[in-house]
């Protein structure tokens, strides 16, 4: 009948148990399969298709060059962290988003890359200048440039007709415009508080005015001075005369609510509120426009963020991922992810600028061409571990704050200056040189 | 069966006699008591007291992400000890803690009082009471710091419905006093349930004898709470109140999501300030030893509330 012996038991048995072995190691692919993995490190981009196409690429890549590539995002706040820890335990991803902090506090974790960043400005038309600010340093260049975000500023365009204004060209000019606007009841808003979009604002106004945070050495304070002082003035008299209260209490977002509100008049921040307002078919789209971010005596500067990708030392794929990159730079590939991105993804390159996403719409026309002003923060000095500690502790807000909460200017200025000592001491003065 | 005998003679382990003298071995109070506590006592060893020597050590070295750094003594010390914003921050640690405790005292005996009664859906709203402490913080939180927002915050427009502020209202999370009271607030609302119903726990504790002989000694409700009550939910008072101490010192959620230190770090806490000097800013040391100053302070705590807590 069917009665099964001990011995086709366990012969039947050990068959289904190699099996399920083999179908294992397949389903897991690497070991086994000799396919090599390439794996990078990104974060949740803020336009999620932009992603996708990442990914798609990815997949094309792997086809043509016989490997797998992974991309694993996560959150833009839990890079630092992530990256700390595969330092630190030299394992990980074999390539980073690197922005520009990532570049100089990992220089030495990182490989020299100049063969693929000379590459591809041979082939493109070459890199705005401030891609070599940005991730080259005295041991090389430590990241490919990838993309930057565009900056500029965007106004109502209902408020200012109603006001009879140009929109303004400098700094001081927004000064007045705001004196006016604000009694006309649409105030303008710059976040001064504890928020990124507040520290890339004062570089900007800083720069503009001839001022600077460090010498070029990146170790000696440079605070204090008449062009510091000129410019907690100038966001004094801004905060009380042009603006309200809330920009104390401002987050990165708050700027998109207050001019996406109709009550605001005119922000300093990338691209975001407009498209959100498209995306969502909100009528006030019609009346949000951008102009160039704003200027000064010392000319128009201002302080984009900058992302790169790095590679780890670490890897042992580090030739493979010099491949992929430059096989995401292809024009084609690099053309459809800025499409992918809505105009998001600013390129380092010029002959990627000239795409027809930004030329055929008027409101984006002069995006690509804010390139020309960018710096990395702490420019003329690298961004080094002190001037990512300046940034994190919004040292430079807290002291425009300071001043506005009433203490003398003299004295803000001080406490600024002490606070970038302190930022600058110990181990730092060895780090970031260029 | 001869094959198992072969087995467990190979084995030379299960031997009658041998595994006899194990168990004999095992069963011995000190040897028994300690296996059992092995297992937590690893587990400490491995997630608490590791991670303390290590940030003991950081704390003494220029640790910096991405490059180890060497022994610098107490250097780290010596700069935040220099720095105006760390002196801020524990400022703000003490009123942040004093205030917060003793509002969460005090309404937490006042609604476990409440609680104690009967009334209908006694069980439900119970439970209902618990939810602050039950929902993640970070959640809760963002709720309330859309409440709190500047442009749309719903606190200030009930307020200048109700004629109780004047129009526009403070901005909450952009001036220094208001963001104290911001922040203080939502702890007190998060710790609340938790302090609830610990004393409830002791309310319910208390035998009814006492209460009726102090009714039928005539004492007013007032009494009744002064003599009766509070002396018996002592002992619970003084385990809640320690523990929301320490809860209370280190937060971390509540700062981070609402005001992120701000404005101008004037709600700062040691947590937040730790977070954003080693793990944002890289500076792992100075981080680590900005975290280790609570050490002493909640070790103090500690010592003194358990001293009081034995001599009770």
């Amino acid at each position: 009948m069917g009665r099964v012996s001990r011995r086709q038991f366990l012969r039947s048995s050990a068959g289904i148990a190699a099996g399920a072995a083999a179908w294992n190691t397949f389903g897991q692919a690497p070991a086994f399969a000799q396919k090599r993995e390439l794996t990078f490190l990104s974060w949740n981009h803020f336009v999620p298709a932009s992603d996708d196409e990442l990914r798609k690429q990815a997949e094309a890549f792997g086809k043509q060059a016989n490997c797998t590539v992974r991309v694993d995002t996560i959150a833009h706040l839990q890079l630092p962290a992530k990256f700390a820890a595969e330092a630190a335990s030299q394992s990980g991803h074999d390539m980073i988003l690197a922005g520009t902090n990532t570049a100089f506090l990992y220089e030495h974790q990182l490989v020299d890359v100049a063969d693929v960043v000379d590459d591809l400005g041979k082939r493109y038309g070459g890199w705005y200048p401030f891609s070599k600010e940005a991730a080259y340093m005295s041991s090389g260049w430590k990241a490919v440039p990838w993309f930057w975000i565009s900056f500029p500023a965007t106004y109502n365009m209902a408020h200012y007709k109603k006001a009879g204004f140009e929109v303004p060209k400098t700094w001081e000019e927004l000064l007045k415009q705001g004196k006016v606007l604000k009694k006309q009841g649409n105030p303008v808003g710059i976040p001064i508080s504890h928020c990124n979009d507040a520290n890339t604002t004062y570089w900007s106004v800083l720069w503009c005015q001839g001022g600077k945070v460090l010498e070029a050495d990146g170790k000696t304070p440079a605070l204090n001075s008449d062009k510091t002082a000129q410019v907690i003035e100038w966001y004094k008299e801004l905060y009380r005369d042009a603006m309200d209260p809330e920009v104390l209490s401002w987050d990165d977002a708050s700027n998109n609510r207050f001019i996406l509100s109709g009550k605001g008049s005119w922000i300093h921040n990338p691209i975001s509120p407009y498209n959100q307002a498209l995306a969502k078919s909100m009528p006030i789209a019609d009346d949000i426009n951008h102009h160039r971010s704003p200027g000064g005596p010392a000319g128009i500067h201002s302080a984009p963020p900058i992302n790169g990708i790095g590679i780890w030392k670490f890897s042992k794929n580090a030739d493979l991922a010099k491949e992929f990159i430059k096989f995401h730079f292809q024009k084609e590939n690099f053309d459809a992810w800025i499409v992918a991105s809505n105009a998001f993804n600013h390129p380092p390159l010029r002959h990627f600028a000239d795409h027809p996403i930004w030329a055929k719409n008027p409101k984006f026309a002069m995006l690509p061409g804010e390139a020309e002003y960018g710096h990395p923060r702490g420019w003329p000095a690298k961004t080094n571990a002190a001037v990512n500690l300046i940034e994190v502790n919004y040292v430079l807000p807290d002291m425009v704050a300071k001043a506005i909460n009433g203490m003398p200017t003299k004295r803000a200025m001080a406490w600024g200056e002490d606070q970038v000592k302190l930022a600058v001491q110990g181990k730092l003065e060895t780090k970031g040189k260029s | 069966m001869a094959i198992g005998q072969r087995a467990l003679e190979a084995t030379e382990f299960a031997r009658p006699g041998r595994l006899e003298r194990v168990r004999e071995w095992w069963e011995q109070e000190h040897v028994f008591g300690y296996g059992l506590i092995l297992p937590a006592l690893l587990l400490i060893v491995c997630l608490v007291a590791y991670p303390f020597g290590m940030a003991i050590y950081f704390s003494l070295s220029d640790y910096w992400v991405g490059s180890p750094g060497g022994f610098v003594g107490l250097d780290n010390f010596r700069q935040i000890f220099r720095n105006e914003v760390f002196h801020r921050t524990v400022y703000n640690s003490f009123v942040f803690t004093s205030i917060a405790v003793v509002f969460k005292t005090l309404l937490g005996v006042w609604l476990a009082m409440l609680l104690f009664r009967t009334f209908k859906f006694k069980r439900l709203v119970r439970g209902a009471v618990l939810l602050p402490w039950v929902i993640p913080t970070a959640l809760s939180t963002l709720a309330w710091w859309w409440m709190f927002d500047s442009l749309y915050s719903v606190v200030n427009w009930t307020g200048i419905r109700l004629g109780l502020i004047t129009a526009p209202g403070p901005n909450w999370l952009g001036m220094t006093t208001y963001a104290m009271v911001a922040v203080i607030a939502v702890n007190v609302w998060r710790g609340l349930p938790f302090f609830a119903i610990i004393v409830l726990a002791g309310l319910v504790s208390i035998p009814r004898e006492y209460y009726e002989a102090a009714e039928v000694d005539g004492a007013s409700s007032w009494g009744r709470f002064r003599h009766v009550t509070l002396p018996l939910l002592k002992p619970v008072l003084a385990v809640v109140i320690l523990f929301s101490t320490i809860f209370t010192f280190a937060d971390f959620n509540i700062v981070q999501v609402l005001t992120r230190g701000g404005p101008i770090n004037t709600t700062h806490l040691f947590a937040t300030l730790a977070y954003q000097t080693g793990l944002m800013g890289g500076n792992l040391g100075q981080g680590a030893a900005i975290s280790l100053f609570l050490f002493p302070m909640l070790a103090a705590v500690v010592f003194f509330q358990l001293r009081y807590i034995r001599r009770e």
